[in-house]
This record gives C-alpha cells, sequence and structure tokens, in this order.
C-alpha cells in the first residue's frame, strides 16, 4: 500500500468511527447526572467498613484490590519484558563509556546540577516514602510513591555518573525487590485464605481511629508492597535503557 | 469456603514473582526453575479441570475479598465459573504445561523472564476467561497482552522478532485503548463494572446509540485478539518470530480467547439489551465467513511453515466466529469443541514445527523437502495433527465442526456448510502438503518464490538446530496432545454435555441471578431450541470427506508437476502471492489503518441495524 492510499483509507475509517462514536457518545448522561449506585455505596460504607479516609485508596486497594493485583503484574510483567528485550545478548560484550573519549576526560557534571540532584533526592525520598504509607488516610498510595521514590534513585543518576547509579540499583536486587513487592500483594491475598476468608480479605485488625496510619488493615500493607514493586521496576526499566544506550555494546 | 477459584490464578503469579526473586540465587541449578515453572502449570490444569466438572450441573460465584453484592449491586470483583469459561481456561493450563515440557530441551539458555512471563500469561487467561467484571476482564486482557508482546521479542538479535513484536503490541494496544473507552462509556451510563449488573440495568431501558457504541467499542479489542478479518494482520507476523512453543499458545488458546471475550460480553451484558438478534448474528456469520475464506486461501500459499500454521488458525478462528455467531445453543457447543479439538492439534503441529527447527534448523518447506525423512515419529505425529486439522473423524475437531455446520444449516445458512468445507480441505491440505513433503519426500519440492523464501529464511537463533537426537520432553507433548485430541473426541454423549454447558452460557437471567442473587439454576432457559447432538452418517461422510479431500489436495500440489499437459514452472496461485504481500505488508501504519476502517464498517452496520 502507499503512504496515499494507507492515508485515504485511514482518512475514510477514520471519519467514519469518529461520526459512530461521537453519534453515541451524544447518548451520555448529563454532566453531573451521575447514574450510580457504586459510587454513592461506597461513600457511604468505605469508611466504617476499612476505617480508610481516603476512599480511594480503599477501592484500589481493598474493594477492588483484585483488580489492582492485575494491574501490578501488568508492570511487572512489562518491566520483566524490558530485561528481556533489551539483555546482554550472545556475542555482545560491554565495554565502560569512558573508553570512547581516552584522549580527553569526560566533563564533569556542572556543581549546579549536582547541588540541584542532591537537594531533591532527601526529600524525594521522603515524599515517595509518605506517599506510600499514607495510602489510607488520602488519595495517595504505592503506585505514586513507588514513581516518586524511582525518581529518587534517578537523581542519583544526575548528580554522579551512570556507573555510580548501577553500583547503587545492581539489577539482581532491583529484581529480587521487585519480585518481593509483586509476590508481597499476592501473598497478602493469599494469606487471607489461611483464615478461611476470600482472596484479598482485609484480615488485620482495622483500628480504632478513622484516618490513622495504623488504621485500615491490609490496605497499608498492600499499598507497601506496591510501592516496593513500582520503584524497583522503574528502577529498573531506567537502568535497562541507560545500559542499552550508555554502554557500547558490540560483536567480538 | 472453597478457594479453588481464587488459587488458579493467585498461585501462578506467586510462582511468577518467586521465579524472578530466586532465578538469580539458583545460578546454575536452574532446572529448579523449569521444574516448578512446569508443575505450577499442570497444578492449575488440574485445579481447572476439577472446577470444570463441578460446574457442570450450576455455574459457580467468588467474591473477591469476600464483598457480596449489595440489594443487587455488586460493590467487590467476581469470578463466576461455568463448563465453558472453567474448560477454556483449562485448555490455556494445558497448552501451558505442554509448551513449558517442551522447552525444557529447546532453548540453548532460557532466561528467569522467560519462565516468569509464561506464568503471567497463563494468570492472564485464566482471569480472562473466570472473571464476571467487565473492567477485572480488561485487566487480565492487558496482563496477557503484555505478556505476549514480551515473549513474541524473546529473541532480540535480529530485527524481525522485535518487528513482529512491535506489530503485535501496537495493534492490540489500540484494541485495548478502544474496549477502555467502551468500558468508560457503559460505566457512565450504568454506574456498574459487574457485567451481571450492567446487564440488568440496561436491559430495563430500550436500547439506544450510547449502549451499541460501548459494545462494538469493547468487542473492537477482542476482534483485533482473535484475528478476525480485517483486523489479523499482526498475527502471522507474530507467529512468525515468536518462539515456537509460545506460538502454541498464540495459536492454540490465546486468539479463542478472544472470540470468547466476545461471547462472554454478549452473553451476560448486552444480548437482551440490544436485541434485533437477526442483525448481529448475520453481521458475526459474515465476518466469520470472510474470515475462514481469506485465512485458508492465504494458508495455502504460505511456505514459511510457522506463518502456514498461522494463517490456518485465522481460518479457524472464522468458523468458531460462525458458531457463536449464529446465536444457537448447537453453534456455540459446536465452536467450543472446535476451540478444544484445534488448540489440542494445532499445538501439537507447532511443537512437530519447532521439532523440525530444533534438527534441521529450518522452518522453509521448500528448503525441507525431503529432508525429514529421518524424524519418523515427528512425521507420524504432525500427520495424525493435520489429519485432525482437516476435520477426520474421531478428532474432536470433526465434532466440533460437524455442530458448527449443522446448526447453520438448520437456522437458514445451507451455503456455510460447503464453504466451510472448501476451507479445511484448503487449510487441511496444506498442512498435509507440508507433512507429505518433508517427512515422506514425496512428489517435488514447492519451486522456490524468492519473497516467500527470504519470508522462510528468518529462522536461525531460535534454538540449537542440527541436533542429531529428539530429546523425549520434547516429542511426548505433542503425542499426548494429538492422543487427547483423539480421547476428547470419542468422549460419547460429549455434543450433550456441550450443548447444556452452552444453554446456561447464553441465559442472561440466568447468569444475572446466579451472580447477583446466589441462585443455583438447576434448568437454564435456552435461547434459541436445542438441537439434536447425534452424529449422523451424513456428518461422517462431511468430517471424511475434508480429509479425504484435503489429503487429495496435497498430493496434488506435490504431484502435479509431473504431469505432463501442465507447462512446467507455472506455479498455481501466484497473483495470490502478490495480494499475500500486498496486503500483509509488514507496516503497522497499514494494519492500524485496516482496523479503523474495519471497526468503521462494523459499527455502522450494527448502528444502522439497530436502531
Amino acid at each position: 500500500m502507499t503512504p496515499g492510499q494507507r492515508r485515504a483509507m485511514f482518512l475514510i475509517g477514520g471519519a467514519g468511527l469518529v461520526a459512530f462514536v461521537v453519534w453515541g457518545l451524544l447518548g451520555l448522561p448529563g454532566f453531573g447526572h451521575y447514574p450510580g449506585p457504586y459510587g454513592f455505596i461506597i461513600n457511604r460504607f468505605a469508611l466504617r467498613q476499612t476505617h480508610a479516609t481516603g476512599t480511594v485508596s480503599a477501592v484500589n486497594f481493598d474493594y477492588r484490590g483484585f483488580d489492582t493485583v492485575g494491574e501490578e503484574f501488568i508492570l511487572f510483567a512489562a518491566a520483566a519484558g524490558v530485561a528481556t528485550v533489551l539483555r546482554t545478548l550472545r556475542g555482545e560484550r560491554e565495554r565502560s563509556p569512558a573508553d570512547q573519549a581516552a584522549d580527553r576526560d569526560a566533563p564533569p557534571t556542572s556543581g549546579a546540577v549536582r547541588m540541584a540532584a542532591l537537594m531533591f533526592t532527601g526529600p524525594l525520598v521522603v515524599m515517595g516514602w509518605w506517599l506510600t504509607s499514607h495510602a489510607q488516610t488520602n488519595p495517595s498510595g504505592g503506585f505514586q510513591g513507588g514513581v516518586v521514590l524511582a525518581t529518587a534513585f534517578i537523581m542519583v543518576y544526575l548528580a554522579g555518573e551512570f556507573l555510580v547509579f548501577e553500583r547503587f540499583s545492581p539489577v539482581d536486587v532491583t529484581d529480587a525487590v521487585e519480585a518481593v513487592g509483586a509476590g508481597g500483594f499476592a501473598a497478602v491475598g493469599v494469606a487471607a485464605l489461611g483464615f478461611g476468608l476470600a482472596y484479598l480479605t482485609n484480615f488485620l485488625p482495622k483500628g480504632q481511629v478513622y484516618g490513622s496510619v495504623s488504621s485500615s488493615g491490609t490496605i497499608a500493607l498492600i499499598s507497601f508492597f506496591v510501592g516496593m514493586e513500582v520503584a524497583a521496576a522503574f528502577i529498573l526499566i531506567v537502568v535497562e535503557l541507560l545500559d542499552q544506550t550508555l554502554l557500547i555494546r558490540g560483536g567480538g | 469456603m472453597d478457594q479453588l477459584l481464587a488459587l488458579v490464578v493467585a498461585v501462578p503469579l506467586l510462582a511468577a514473582a518467586a521465579i524472578t526473586g530466586a532465578g538469580p540465587l539458583l545460578g546454575r541449578r536452574r532446572r529448579l526453575l523449569d521444574a516448578v515453572a512446569i508443575a505450577v502449570a499442570a497444578a492449575v490444569a488440574v485445579m481447572l479441570v476439577v472446577i470444570m466438572v463441578r460446574t457442570a450441573d450450576g455455574d459457580e460465584v467468588y467474591w473477591f475479598a469476600g464483598f457480596r453484592p449489595f440489594h443487587g449491586a455488586a460493590i467487590g470483583i467476581d469470578f463466576e465459573a461455568g463448563s465453558l469459561s472453567a474448560g477454556l481456561a483449562a485448555l490455556a493450563a494445558v497448552l501451558v504445561t505442554a509448551a513449558m515440557t517442551f522447552s525444557w530441551r529447546y532453548f540453548e539458555q532460557v532466561a528467569t523472564h522467560y519462565h516468569t512471563l509464561m506464568l503471567t500469561f497463563l494468570a492472564g487467561m485464566v482471569g480472562f476467561c473466570l472473571t464476571g467484571d467487565i473492567f477485572d476482564l480488561f485487566v487480565w486482557f492487558e496482563l496477557m497482552g503484555v505478556s505476549a508482546y514480551a515473549l513474541t521479542a524473546y529473541r532480540p538479535e535480529e530485527g524481525g522478532p522485535i518487528q513482529g513484536a512491535l506489530n503485535f503490541a501496537i495493534t492490540n494496544s489500540v484494541g485495548a485503548y478502544l474496549s477502555l473507552s467502551g468500558i468508560a462509556l457503559i460505566y457512565g451510563r450504568t454506574g456498574a463494572l459487574n457485567m451481571a449488573q450492567i446487564g440488568v440495568y440496561i436491559d430495563r431501558h430500550p436500547p439506544d446509540r450510547l449502549v451499541v457504541v460501548a459494545f462494538v467499542l469493547i468487542i473492537s479489542g477482542l476482534l483485533i485478539k482473535s484475528a478476525i478479518v480485517p483486523f489479523h494482520f499482526w498475527l502471522a507476523d507474530a507467529h512468525a518470530v515468536a518462539p515456537t512453543p509460545v506460538c502454541v499458545l498464540f495459536s492454540g488458546v490465546m486468539v479463542e480467547l478472544g472470540l470468547y471475550g466476545i461471547a462472554r460480553v454478549y452473553w451476560s451484558m448486552f444480548g437482551q439489551a440490544l436485541g434485533h438478534r437477526a442483525a448481529i448474528s448475520h453481521t458475526f456469520v459474515a465476518l466469520g465467513v470472510l474470515t475462514a475464506v481469506a485465512g485458508a486461501l492465504f494458508c495455502f500459499r504460505e511456505r514459511h511453515i510457522k506463518r502456514l500454521l498461522a494463517f490456518s488458525t485465522i481460518s479457524h478462528a472464522g468458523m468458531f466466529l460462525t458458531g457463536i455467531g449464529l446465536l444457537t445453543p448447537l453453534g456455540l457447543a459446536g465452536a467450543a469443541v472446535y476451540v478444544i479439538g484445534h488448540g489440542l492439534v494445532k499445538a501439537a503441529l507447532f511443537l512437530c514445527t519447532g521439532i523440525v527447527l530444533h534438527r534441521l534448523g529450518s522452518v522453509n518447506e521448500t528448503w525441507l523437502h525431503g529432508r525429514g525423512r529421518h524424524l519418523r515419529v515427528t512425521g507420524v505425529v504432525f500427520t495424525l495433527a493435520g489429519l485432525g486439522l482437516a476435520d477426520l473423524p474421531p478428532f474432536a475437531t470433526f465434532l466440533g465442526k460437524g455442530y458448527v455446520d449443522a446448526s447453520s444449516w438448520a437456522h437458514g445458512l445451507p451455503w456455510v456448510l460447503p464453504v466451510f468445507i472448501a476451507c479445511t480441505i484448503l487449510a487441511g491440505g496444506a498442512v498435509l502438503r507440508v507433512a507429505g513433503g518433508v517427512f515422506y519426500g514425496l512428489g517435488d519440492a514447492p519451486s522456490e518464490d524468492p519473497e516467500m523464501a527470504e519470508m522462510a529464511s528468518e529462522e536461525t537463533t531460535e534454538t540449537v538446530s542440527g541436533r542429531d537426537r529428539t530429546p523425549l520432553t520434547m516429542i511426548i507433548p505433542p503425542a499426548v496432545l494429538v492422543a487427547a485430541a483423539i480421547a476428547f473426541g470419542l468422549i460419547t454423549r460429549l455434543g450433550q454435555v456441550a450443548q447444556a454447558a452452552a444453554i446456561r452460557f447464553q441465559d442472561q437471567a440466568g447468569y444475572n441471578a446466579t451472580v447477583l442473587a446466589g441462585a443455583h439454576i438447576l434448568h437454564p432457559v435456552a435461547a434459541a431450541a436445542a438441537e439434536p447432538t447425534g452424529i449422523t452418517v451424513s456428518d461422517v461422510a462431511a468430517g471424511t470427506g475434508s480429509a479425504v479431500g484435503a489429503i487429495a489436495l496435497a498430493l496434488a500440489a506435490l504431484y502435479w508437476r509431473r504431469l505432463p499437459v501442465l507447462r512446467r514452472g507455472y506455479e498455481p496461485g501466484t497473483g495470490l502471492t502478490a495480494a499475500i504481500q500486498r496486503f500483509q505488508s509488514g507496516v503497522v501504519n497499514d494494519y492500524v489503518a485496516w482496523i479503523v476502517l474495519g471497526l468503521a464498517c462494523v459499527g455502522g452496520a450494527l448502528a444502522f441495524a439497530i436502531t
């Protein structure tokens, strides 16, 4: 197919599809007309049932926690996929990038970048950890917290060098952390079976105070494992990508 | 409380995490990983067979986290297992077990991630089959997809796998986005994600445009996954480059899962609300027949054995869709039996192709001609599987196809029977031509088409080729699968049981009551009259005729050059080759353009018919 034909076909098909979808969208309920009942039920019961003031987290990690297991494993499989595609292949070997410019030193990272990166690292760790550990009190949680935690590691890369960064986060360790995070979530679900409850039932004591960090049972625990998994998965993906671009690979 | 329904997903997920964590610690003792992965897949298969048998007299519902419905509104997520859904999931687990056993000696070096991805793939497939929640369906659909893309690109040494995996990932992701948009629309209308609850809600209101659009968007991702023409282009590209054990899962069960998804979505949510059964049925049957014919034609012309088998899968997917699209119990039952029979023999064919690649280092039919004579056992298994693909009695394929044909005959579509017999002869003939040429050296090697040869020679580094013995772990799985396909077809009353399961599957009111009210439905209401499942002489004649026709076509293709009346060097179907290349360009932009055009047509047709 020539690009012209393809474009013509896409435009005709696209126009038809857009017309069809817009025709359907016009049938949506008006703005503010929430048909219910899911939101109403959750708003009424979530606080009493889970002792979590973060209702979004209550839905994510408790009512619909089973979806979240699947989502977490999508990220897990994606990270495994990146590692598979970018692995060092037979016949390839790695060399440090310094070899390329033997006649001159690599330009040093500017002091301003180093300072800024170092300034950010501490706050990012605190913030990532806070987000991960406060899922039950507000709409944060392990997914957001994990990404922020991973960013803290990437700051180390910006402040220093790639090789230092890699020493901070070797692939085997990151793999293991990721596995514990993903497996931990699935295992919390299985633990409920031991009490004769359904998979992923919130079996831990939920605490006396609504919205305190120690309340809401398994929600905090699951959020912690998710944070671990997400942080490790993002670090793993970044390490693999940097590996691919920064280390010289070639046959022989 | 019975926890089997949760364990079939939780166990492979936990095992995947454990293997990733423990893999690097094991060092040289990596065989342990293989053993664990195979044991987990086999255990899941056993659990699913138990569920399948147990649910013959009534579906089972499992509410995760223990949240039961509140006044008819689902709060949590449920699994809803019936014989059909559990049976399909069991097929997936059996094929994963077979593929992993085959892989034991197949790869030179198996990275830890291979096991991880196979197990997440399995968990995704099982979750997809069993879930009763539309968003949860999407989650497992995505897990299945992500694992499959990564497995396709398992050999990134070459450009081919990356290209095939990218085409696969892009087309299927486009479909996933469309499906998710459809889910958002239906949530916007109903405020629910549970399929039974959505079905009850939209059934109370007259069918409107939003429901029609949501239905088309939701099934669009599933149509792409199930490789229905014109959404099928990614399939042959992905099959050509994916490792052979992975192809077993793609062809044997993943494509079929897309069709199952369409059936599930239709009969749990939209069936009653949309009405207009005739219009919907005609749309699906038209798509199915188009797919069956196109797949069979492309299949016969192919010389790259893996692509040839992939096109045969497309042809069969068309027949399955036709069976489902008839909207009759016997049609659905036929499709279900056919899917199982086809999955078993197609998996065996791929595994035998893997042995050929392992021993001879090629999947090019022309080059391989006569070179596989010493692979006697492999040749016998491949030929038997080829006959099974051509619907020879008593393979389960024969029963399934017979039911689809019988039901279409009884419902005013008598032309489906001859068309499908022709498709079976073409696809079966192509496979038997490979069998006769490669393993028995019959006739002449097909002439080399330079472009086809180029496609076929891409295969190189998947396995250590040129070994002089076939390991037992490689030949036993396909042999067992072929035997299972025959044994399955010999089960008396299989048709009756399958039809009963299909009636249950199609009983939307019964499904709703089971999920939302915890009812135990003893006598499901048939959506259309049940039909006789006895095997008549004409059924046997049709099946045997297909197989004999396929053998005759294969022999003709191998020997026709010796006929003096024909000019040497003339190759039939060169026009077709050009057509294949024009359509199957390998350019993902083309594929997406086809998807968009196809969806506009399907959407337009249904919008016109229903409102």
